[in-house]
């Protein structure tokens, strides 16, 4: 199991330069990673009303929301460099956007609060709970 | 439903959407970068993905959440993997646990250094720089001061006493979240609505034994749920076997009284279509070692109806 001593260092130098990313969590796979005019195409077609927000992809109709990092906790867009050729060497990961609200978006059916990427910003402060120290 | 379509593999991507505890970003004059890093899992004795903090002062949990077919617009590019990585301060008590526990059936007396070592986890030695571990350990194990030397020996009585705390903090955590933890769970898919069941307070305690057993040996899990005062639950699957669900349901309605009742039974028993997917990244193994989130969605213990 020697894949077990290697590590991925967190370069975090660049925290304090790098940009904000507008952030979209789209509800389909899209069998493709890279370059995209996504501002052009879906961004300025996005329609805005109260906390909904609308926009048409593919002719399918999307309905989104905006939603914030819960408290205490940063959104980050993590890219390796520099692949090393095997799974022994230790790898390197810097910080190449980040962000503090992101938008998520559901086919057809209009957000609420039960939306399970909701939910998950409930997480942080569940795992205080189970991991935070205990009282003598 | 349409027949699925064949879709490439999604070849090792190079990019991570992470929702971040800020303490990993205020690295300030520690020499060491946060590390990702290969541990022992304390529940299933595998290598799971955790973070070490800058000059690994504070261990970090890493928790993917994922739902089927879904991808990120990430400025003007597309990112294919559209899991959410949460990274979550973590009790290293969870990690030493199970070395404290293997060395304790010696019954002797030891220096924590020499008992915390893992050929297949070298990095696990780490753990001990950790701010909260070596101030943390009474909470497992008892102390003996010789000389200017700290010696430790695993206490099952302590372990409880304080696993039960954590279980007590996380039934707080999840009322005030408003976590719906019951039945309701599994019919209506995570809604936020409280259930008037009289054994809410066992529904809560079930629930948050769940999320500590993620963190703790089956064995272990076990002995807390008796410290509890909980009765073992048989799991569904195995109280009602496949062949009879199905006679269940075959059953003419007529046979039934209430009708309502019966249908109410049989469609709290058809696994919705949300936790389908749930489940499928349940089965889904993350060759990264991280942890998928669904456990937070689905308690391992679930309260059966009497």
């Amino acid at each position: 199991m020697s894949c077990n001593t290697s590590v991925t260092h967190l370069d975090v130098s660049s925290r304090g330069r790098v940009e904000q990313a507008p952030v979209h969590l789209m509800p389909c796979e899209i069998e493709y990673s890279g370059a995209a005019q996504v501002s052009q195409y879906f961004t300025a077609t996005t329609k805005d009303r109260k906390q909904e927000k609308t926009v048409s992809f593919r002719g399918r109709g999307l309905k989104g929301q905006e939603i914030s990092c819960p408290q205490g906790y940063t959104g980050l867009v993590l890219k390796e460099v520099n692949k090393p050729g095997s799974d022994q060497e230790d790898r390197t990961v810097r910080i190449s956007s980040m962000f503090n609200k992101l938008t998520y978006w559901n086919l057809e059916t209009p957000p609420t609060s039960d939306d399970t990427v909701v939910m998950a910003m409930d997480w942080p402060e569940v795992a205080e709970a189970i991991h935070g120290p205990i009282e003598d | 439903m349409a027949a699925k379509k064949k879709r490439t593999p999604n070849k090792q991507n190079d990019s991570w959407v992470v929702i971040s505890a800020d303490s990993v970003l205020n690295t300030q004059k520690h020499d060491s970068d946060p590390a990702f890093l290969r541990l022992r899992n304390p529940s299933t004795d595998e290598a799971s993905l955790y973070l070490l903090g800058s000059g690994n002062l504070q261990l970090y949990e890493v928790k993917a959440f994922e739902e089927d077919f879904h991808s990120w617009f990430v400025g003007q590019t597309v990112q294919r993997d559209g899991r959410l990585i949460f990274v979550t301060p973590m009790d290293p008590l969870y990690l030493l646990l199970p070395y404290m526990i293997k060395s304790g059936k010696e019954g002797k007396f030891q220096p924590v250094n020499q008992v915390v070592k893992d050929e297949d986890f070298p990095a696990c030695s780490r753990l001990l720089s950790c701010t909260r571990s070596l101030t943390s350990l009474h909470h497992i194990a008892e102390e003996k001061e010789v000389g200017s030397q700290t010696f430790h020996r695993y206490s099952q009585d302590r372990t409880m006493d304080w696993l039960k705390k954590k279980v007590e903090r996380t039934v707080v955590a999840l009322k005030k979240k408003n976590i719906c933890v019951g039945e309701g769970v599994k019919s209506t898919t995570y809604v936020r609505v409280k259930s008037e069941s009289d054994n809410q307070e066992e529904d809560y305690l079930r629930y948050a034994h769940g999320l500590i057993s993620d963190y703790i040996s089956e064995d272990l899990s076990k002995v807390l749920l008796r410290h509890l005062g909980l009765p073992e639950l048989k799991s569904p699957k195995e109280t009602e076997p496949p062949s009879k669900k199905r006679k269940l349901s075959d059953k003419p309605v007529e046979a039934e009284e209430d009708y309502t009742k019966f249908n109410s039974a049989d469609f709290a028993r058809k696994p919705p279509k949300k936790m389908t997917a749930a489940q499928k990244t349940l089965a889904k193994v993350d060759k990264s070692g991280m942890k998928p989130m669904s456990s937070f969605f689905s308690p391992k213990a679930k309260a059966e109806k009497k």
